[in-house]
């Protein structure tokens, strides 16, 4: 912009002829109902976050797959959504996980049913990481120890983001005492907060006894020394079982999947009554608009069948710690769709 | 010493290659350090960490030195945290001295730079312990002591004082966020307005449209006469620059570096009030303030040295915390995860080859930096020679550019380049002053949640003033600070009662183009 | 003394409300400056305008409308039109291309004040190649998604 006037003719021609040349390649010689340029939505503003990260993953081995030019980009969840509505040509699609119907089901603005209002897509992986720490001086060993001292009376405070996946861990906990102390569940208190640094935050200012976190972010502090302020314990991961087995051998930095599944169920249990034991898996899918062509559904399954087939990306989903998930737009639908109502009892429950 | 085995010239290259590449983007009004960073970040993975880190860290130090040339010759803020650097930056530049002001900003910034580096590297894992004893009450107290600034930077402090809050009160238009652990819940507008106001204004288009639509606006309704392009030609004229600026400016300059990189160590407090802590504190305790906000050096100087020694700052809490102390530091989160390293407070000790290769990718960014900007500003400083006629409309495509690509694709936040630019022009006719107004945006969200959550934690209002030591020290320089403006206000007074009888008409303000009609 | 003092300053925030607390502080603080400004500046400023010292902001001050309207509604065609053309050509930045030239072209051409051959010349390859450049850069070869 500062190039003095004469460069800029200079080089004038010359670029617009360039740039035609390029504008000109762009998704001309494509047979499938997906044409042009894609633009991949998603639920999240951090290009730092697991959600950009793992739609990177997915729709650079897409664009590659399917010939066409994609470009992922973090717009955020009312934005995604707003955007995703008003594109029913399939030239923007949209990832986003679980938040995408916890956020209707705990009646945050600016969600509703996507069951209803989108189509569902395939789901392609899951996060495993979502956890529960307390610091590693608590008084609480275990999850089951945090359960019991709330059932007898005892205030426990819980930091977490309220409204979505970072409180469903909690609702579950609550609706666990409940069942098994009735009356008892209002002394797990939730400590509204935002980030994952504003968690941690609470709980080394000793104005949070438990917080929500992440094994990736987390898990350094898990290896401090007890007499640092900063030092944290696992207490529960809410991925399944088979979820976290599926983990690579040597784990997350230096805790091991033998380490991890010592959090997981059945080791820890938090009943959704019925011997039913509650877990949560962070999944990621892909949501259309409803009106989109559903030629472009069965080309985007197609397109991820084969690519899961070929099994490069789920040694690249792995290595970032990510679980390789895909089901497609059908199975998906049906499966999270299950999954939600689950939650929803869950949600109604505590209410 | 092992790492210097991993340093090879491709490393110096992407090192430096990064910087220009930064310094383009900061330049560009909207375009910012943290974008520059994103668009890049893809880069890395064919790079490798090492290479990737080198091109990712020259493209910050670049990003937030670059802000200063728009800030300094348009006016415009090239990125939120270069807001003070148009206080008298632009005053300088109207005086013809436009080359100069760059200078002052550049040998500010790489002071600021080197010293939040070195920092960085003695002190990290002891400042990111010092680091979380700020919580959401000493953060209050920290935008508030920033806050403050708006008293002593208002020519009229009550005018002055009432922008501020219809700047916080704009800045909480949309929903109380849920990611700030709030109730997802919209406020402060119609329901029609929703599904467009949701997240409520992005601050950098905000930023853009006030100051740069608005000086369109304000131009083109005086029909954009070519002659004032005449006066504006001697550039390099006045006082030339010379190193002595910096003589009895040595306090100004290691103080706001230190307020800077102190900013940038605390995760959640915005960059930009590191640069507007850094020019209260010269303000207030600078001998002779007077002329800040009318084109002092010494504005340029706290300005501009606090917003590079972020950079070192922000890292802090990164790599001791494994938390991002920007939004710039969120992304480059981003690289690590890429190449499966984990931050946290053991990377230091996990991955000492990588902290000494980022260190040294710091300091080098930061003197090619200087040297690409020091030599260069003489031919950027010839923007202002460029014609209006054709200078404006490229003014506003890349402000549409910036405002569309800061939240990576949004229609409404072009529309709120003109929403802000015509109300910056009516904010500027009517009397209100700018400058507050903008600051009084910039943080306002944060002192919202802060001061709510602090209250939801704690249950009462003496929280503020009993939580620690450390919330005592900054009512101390909150209470220090207004006093000093009140202070420097009644005499600042007597003294323009003085000039004004003598010149009447040129009174710049730090607003730009004050109308000013109510003080005079 | 001491209980009362630390009730006086208790307070409590009900989460599904707690987005209104701060607006509700501001709002008083705004009121309560807006008015003070009223009294103490609006008012004699309007006396001084009835007496025809100061003249009103804006209504009563000369202004070339030409330009000042002409931009405002050249950059509300610009918005607008981006949108519906880059529409047209999803996410290749054509919108944003296009609109820009006619844009800046327009532009410059209103502000010209002087129509020479020369600078016409300059204006109209400024229309051509600006856009072009910001286009390449930043959608090409940094794939930004423009309009």
């Amino acid at each position: 912009m500062t190039v003095s006037k004469k460069t800029l003719t200079g080089l004038g021609s010359a670029v617009v002829m360039a740039s035609m040349t390029f504008g000109a390649g762009i998704a001309m010689a494509q047979d499938g109902p997906l044409r042009g340029n894609i633009r991949v939505v998603i639920g999240s503003t951090s290009t730092g976050g697991d959600t950009y990260q793992n739609s990177t993953i997915v729709v650079d081995k897409l664009a590659e797959q399917l010939d066409l030019n994609m470009k992922v980009d973090a717009v955020g969840a009312s934005s995604a959504f707003r955007t995703l509505d008003r594109d029913s040509r399939g030239n923007t699609l949209m990832i986003f996980h679980d938040q995408s119907y916890l956020g209707y089901l705990y009646g945050v603005e600016g969600y509703d049913n996507i069951f209803e209002k989108y189509t569902v897509g395939p789901t392609v992986a899951i996060n495993p990481g979502n956890a529960y720490l307390v610091p590693k001086d608590s008084p609480y060993e275990t999850l089951d120890d945090i359960i019991a001292a709330v059932g007898d009376g005892e205030e426990v405070r819980v930091a977490i983001q309220p409204g979505g996946v970072s409180e469903i861990g909690f609702s579950a906990l609550k609706n666990a005492i409940s069942i098994e102390h009735p009356g008892q569940e209002d002394n797990l208190v939730a400590v509204n907060t935002g980030s994952q640094s504003d968690k941690n935050q609470q709980l080394f200012d000793g104005q949070a006894d438990v917080i929500n976190g992440t094994v990736q972010a987390n898990e350094q502090y898990t290896r401090l020394p007890e007499d640092d302020q900063k030092a944290m314990r696992f207490v529960w991961l809410t991925a399944r079982q088979d979820t976290i087995e599926q983990a690579p051998e040597e784990g997350l930095g230096q805790t091991t999947r033998e380490q991890l599944l010592e959090y997981v169920e059945p080791n820890v249990h938090v009943t959704m009554g019925d011997d039913e034991t509650f877990t949560f898996d962070k999944e990621f899918f892909f949501l259309y608009n409803k009106d989109m062509d559903p030629a472009i559904v069965d080309q985007i399954d197609e397109a991820l069948t084969e690519i899961y087939a070929e099994g490069e990306i789920q040694e690249v989903q792995k290595n970032s710690f990510f679980i390789p998930n895909f089901k497609p737009s059908e199975e998906a639908t049906e499966y999270l769709q299950e999954k939600m109502s689950r939650y929803e009892e869950i949600i109604e429950n505590i209410q | 010493m092992e790492f210097l085995s991993l340093l090879d010239l491709t490393f110096f290259l992407l090192a430096g290659f990064g910087a220009l590449v930064g310094i383009i983007f900061g330049a560009i009004p909207g375009m910012t350090a943290t974008m520059a960073v994103a668009v890049c970040l893809p880069l890395t993975y064919a790079l490798g960490l090492h290479h990737g880190l080198a091109l990712l860290l020259g493209l910050y130090v670049g990003g937030i030195s670059g802000g200063m040339v728009p800030a300094v010759l348009l006016n415009i803020p090239g990125t939120p945290s270069s807001i003070t650097t148009t206080f008298d930056g632009y005053p300088m530049a109207q005086k013809g001295e436009g080359e100069k002001a760059l200078r002052v900003c550049v040998v500010a910034s790489v002071v600021g730079g080197l010293i939040s580096a070195a920092v960085l590297f003695l002190f990290a894992p002891l400042l990111a312990d010092f680091s979380i004893k700020f919580s959401y009450v000493e953060k209050f107290l920290i935008i508030l002591l920033a806050l403050s600034v708006i008293a002593s930077l208002s020519s009229s402090m009550l005018i002055g004082i009432f922008s501020g809050v219809i700047g916080i009160w704009l800045s909480l238009i949309g929903d109380y966020s849920i990611s700030d652990g709030g109730n997802g819940k919209t406020r402060l507008m119609f329901d029609f307005m929703e599904p467009y106001l949701f997240e409520g204004f992005s601050l950098l288009p905000v930023l853009i449209g006030i100051f740069g639509i608005s000086t369109i606006l304000l131009e083109a309704e005086k029909g954009v006469k070519s002659d004032t392009t005449n006066k504006r030609i001697k550039i390099g004229k006045g006082a030339g620059f010379s190193l002595s600026i910096f003589k009895g400016r040595l306090t100004n300059l290691v103080r706001s570096s230190f307020i800077g990189t102190f900013i940038g160590m605390l995760p959640g407090v915005g960059g930009s009030a590191a640069s507007v802590l850094a020019y209260t504190q010269e303000k207030n305790l600078a001998r002779d303030s007077s002329q800040m906000g009318k084109g002092a050096p010494q504005g340029l100087i706290a300005s501009e040295s606090a917003n590079n020694a972020l950079t070192g700052g922000a890292l802090i809490p990164l790599l001791s915390l494994g938390i991002p102390g920007d939004s710039t530091t969120a992304v480059l989160i981003g690289a690590f995860t890429l190449q499966g390293i984990q931050v946290g407070p053991l990377f230091i000790p996990e991955n000492p080859e990588t902290w000494y290769i980022m260190m040294t990718a710091l300091v080098f960014a930061n003197i090619v930096m200087f040297f690409l900007m020091f030599y260069a500003i003489k031919h950027i400083a010839k923007v202002v020679m460029v014609p209006k006629h054709i200078l404006y409309p490229i003014i506003v495509m890349m402000c549409v550019v910036g405002a569309y690509a800061i939240n990576y694709g949004i229609m409404f936040d072009v529309w709120t380049l003109l929403i802000f630019g015509i109300l910056g022009y009516l904010v500027q006719k009517i009397g209100l002053e700018v400058a507050p107004l903008i600051i009084g945006f910039i943080l306002g969200s944060q002192a919202e949640v802060y001061f709510v959550k602090s209250l939801e934690s704690f249950g009462t209002f003496s929280i503020f003033f009993t939580k620690s030591p450390i919330a005592v020290v900054l009512w101390g320089l909150i209470i220090a600070s207004v006093m000093f403006s009140i202070v420097m206000g009644v005499k600042s007074r007597a003294r323009e009662k003085m000039e004004l009888t003598q010149i009447t008409g040129s009174t710049q303000t730090a607003s730009g183009k004050g109308h000013d009609s109510n003080s005079r | 003394m001491e209980s009362g003092l630390s009730s006086l300053l208790s307070v409590s925030i009900d989460f599904e409300t707690s987005h209104l607390y701060f607006p509700r502080i501001i709002h008083w603080i705004m009121a309560g400056l807006f008015a003070v400004i009223l009294v103490t500046k609006v008012a004699p400023f309007l006396v001084a305008v009835k007496r025809g010292e100061r003249t009103l902001p804006i209504v009563g001050e000369p202004m070339d409308g030409w330009r000042f309207f002409g931009t405002l509604a050249l950059i509300v065609a610009y918005f607008y039109l981006m949108t519906v053309v880059g529409d047209m050509f999803p996410y290749t930045g054509y919108g944003f291309l296009f609109v820009s030239m006619a844009f800046v072209l327009l532009m410059s051409l209103m502000y010209m004040h002087e129509w020479t051959k020369k600078s016409l010349t300059i204006v109209v390859v400024n229309a051509v190649v600006a856009p072009s450049l910001a286009w390449f850069v930043l959608a090409k070869l940094f794939t930004i998604t423009l309009p």
